[in-house]
């Protein structure tokens, strides 16, 4: 183990020498690095052209069934000719922050999409570049920073209880976990002092059992309890960790449902989502932002454009040559903007307010749970999650 | 002894001791940048109390009780995964030093490749097979051997026990042969011609003779079992209190601004324990050669 740190070590000495100077190349009169706005570039088309030259996105933590992210980079790989490098699929937001401090220049990742517990510290680090999307003006003003566009939410969910349809006792509730028919079945999605969703599920048990999104510690007592009687299986709540059989029941966002239930058809399993009936935790949105340093500033700059285009347009499976040589501006009208690839994911994107007036939002998937009950959705604010992680440090690890 | 080596060294001249020296450079150099230079580091941001002020906040804070617990859970996790692994492996390298040329450079084998086993795909490996549904739960419970109902959980200490085995195991192997191999058949032959028993060759010849390599080569067990992460971590998702998780997590989670050097601290925590442990590895060394 020391031995491959120390050589891992050396390796990324020499590159982290090497490529700053790629890193900082500027395209014609336009500096991608430094760019603002699409205005920039001239417009899309010159983004695109851009883009096109650097032929290489770094993105990181994006799971491909997490909110259609699998469609979402496949269609701007193909579309724009991108080859992109998703760097450790099942990370957390913390990781991404981390990567971006510690990574060598050229594995930086060029976007990230993090929880917002994380932002305090990435904009204290001064970590992300200043950008404004062409629908800038679509995103709620107390989901965005206002003032210096380095962050802006992308899309939010609900925490649902997943299950394999073949366990005995089908889960309606956060509280029926507890009940013996579940030992040995029930897992969150990671570390909560390391990932928003885990972090939002340890809320909504807080919630379904008396406290709220104000007080975490009902949450943590809950877990707690689980872990006592053998219900809690302390695992990634991940797909391999499905497959291999390690856990049959999962707190995880309702938009992860579609691409789940098609991953667990393809391991011959069958699952439900539901909303449980003790508590409606709707996620604060995850929050796009642009990485100072990234290596491909055009491109990086491109894929926000593309996440938050609303246009309804072509799939990947759709795209033709044809398609494929239509000018850089005309391509990007003709496929699916980025915020209705978040509905078909099941998401509800943050400018779905502005695409819904101007009918520009396309349809949900059917399979797609959320709450039609009369209890109001809770959310926690970004105070109270950092309160509740500084609680979660000491007290997970003596769960 | 001593004093002579060193009138031979300086007789022979500045020069040619300074090229003796010399194949030590690379060494010198990846142990200064890889051993010396991040020590300093760590023990440096650890009294970084940030705005330039230093002082030992976080050791105030190291020193409270869920981070002790972390050292604790840590503590207890290393010395049983070690003395059982550490029994195990000596019973086995036993065996297989009596056992033929063949099966015993194959065991040596086998042993390398597994002793350097380990991390997410172990962790995953263990799943598969002793998860709460994993294959052998399942056919134990098959054959009326429910040992989830018995309490058994694989993520919990007991589990990762289990789980450090696999490469405790074979490490104790490699590292505990070569004590066994200074054995003398004379001795077993001089034991049963002056009329000592099997046991009585086992308690007074046997076990004083491997003892210190034995304790050796468990202290190895202990730091190994002591640093690992990747397969903790994967195991528990950061539930059971270890202290390379802890580290792991404020470092990863990097929630707590004016908590930013505890991660540090419990490094020179961990660090300090290492260096008791090769301390008293280099100790039992000494004792095994002295003999």
């Amino acid at each position: 183990m020391r031995k491959h740190f120390a050589l891992g070590a050396v390796a990324a000495m020499v590159v982290a020498i090497l490529p700053v100077a790629v890193s900082s190349a500027s395209f014609g009169a336009v500096k991608a690095s430094t760019a603002t706005s699409v205005k920039d570039f001239g417009g899309i088309a010159g983004l695109v052209t851009a883009c096109k030259k650097e032929g290489k996105l770094n993105v990181i933590t994006l799971p491909r069934d997490w909110a259609n992210y699998g469609e979402a980079m496949d269609l701007f790989s193909k579309a724009f000719g991108v080859k992109i490098f998703n760097d450790n699929p099942d990370g957390s937001s913390a990781y991404e922050i981390q990567t971006i401090k510690t990574a060598p220049a050229s594995k930086q990742p060029d976007v990230v999409d993090v929880g917002v517990s994380v932002l305090d510290d990435a904009v204290g680090n001064d970590l992300f570049a200043e950008y404004r999307v062409a629908t800038w003006n679509s995103i709620p003003n107390n989901w965005k920073d206002t003032l210096n566009a380095k962050y802006y939410g992308d899309y939010a969910g609900q925490i649902a209880i997943m299950y394999d349809t073949s366990i005995p006792l089908a889960p309606k509730s956060i509280k029926d976990l507890l009940k013996p028919e579940f030992k040995g079945l029930v897992a969150i999605s990671g570390d909560p002092t390391q990932a928003q969703q885990a972090l939002m599920s340890v809320f909504a048990a807080s919630v379904a059992n008396g406290g709220s999104t104000s007080n975490i510690q009902p949450g943590i007592d809950f877990f707690k309890q689980l872990k006592a009687n053998g219900n809690f299986v302390p695992v990634n709540g991940n797909t391999a960790n499905f497959a291999a059989g390690a856990y049959k029941v999962v707190l995880n966002w309702n938009f992860n449902g579609p691409g789940t239930v098609a991953a667990a058809k393809q391991l011959g399993k069958d699952v439900k989502f539901i909303i449980p009936s003790d508590a409606v935790l709707q996620g604060t949105p995850y929050m796009q932002a642009i990485n100072k340093t990234a290596p491909n500033p055009a491109c990086a700059r491109l894929w926000e454009e593309f996440m938050y285009s609303q246009n309804k347009g072509k799939i990947t499976s759709q795209l033709t040559s044809a398609d494929l040589k239509l000018p850089g501006d005309k391509l990007f009208a003709a496929i699916l903007g980025g915020q209705n690839i978040f509905i078909t994911g099941g998401a509800t994107p943050i400018e779905f307010p502005a695409m819904v007036a101007k009918k520009l939002n396309v349809a949900p998937p059917a399979s797609i749970t959320s709450y039609a009950g009369k209890m109001a959705a809770v959310t926690p604010s970004q105070d109270s999650q950092a309160a509740a992680k500084k609680i979660l440090v000491a007290a997970w690890p003596n769960l | 002894m001593t004093s002579m080596k060193e009138a031979t060294t300086r007789k022979s001249g500045g020069f040619s001791s300074l090229l003796k020296t010399l194949p030590l450079a690379p060494f010198s150099l990846v142990f200064i940048f890889f051993f010396c230079w991040p020590i300093f580091q760590i023990v440096k941001n650890s009294l970084d109390q940030g705005k330039g002020h230093y002082g030992l906040s976080a050791y105030r804070l190291m020193f409270t009780k869920p981070y002790m617990h972390a050292f604790a859970t840590s503590l207890q996790l290393s010395f049983f995964s070690a003395l059982t692994a550490g029994l195990i492996g000596a019973v086995v390298a036993f065996y297989v030093h009596r056992s033929s040329a063949g099966l015993k450079s194959t065991i040596a084998m086998l042993s390398g490749v597994l002793a350097n086993s380990g991390g997410v795909p172990l962790a995953f490996m263990f799943i598969a097979a002793f998860g709460a549904q994993g294959g052998i739960v399942t056919i134990l419970k098959k054959l009326g051997f429910d040992i989830y109902g018995a309490g058994f959980t694989l993520y919990s200490l007991t589990g990762l026990i289990l789980v450090y085995s696999f490469f405790q195991i074979p490490l104790m192997v490699l590292v505990f042969t070569p004590a066994l191999e200074g054995m003398r058949n004379e001795w077993r032959e001089a034991n049963n011609s002056l009329g000592g028993s099997n046991f009585q060759f086992i308690r007074w010849v046997l076990i004083p003779v491997l003892f210190p390599a034995f304790l050796a080569s468990v202290l190895l067990l202990f730091a190994s079992a002591f640093s690992a992460f990747a397969t903790a971590r994967a195991l528990t998702g950061g539930s059971v209190g270890l202290v390379p998780l802890v580290i792991g997590s404020l470092i990863d989670g990097n929630v707590i601004t004016d908590q930013a050097n505890l991660g540090d601290a419990l490094a020179v925590g961990m660090v300090v324990v290492s260096g008791v442990v090769m301390l008293f590895y280099g100790f039992s060394l000494r004792w095994a050669r002295g003999r």
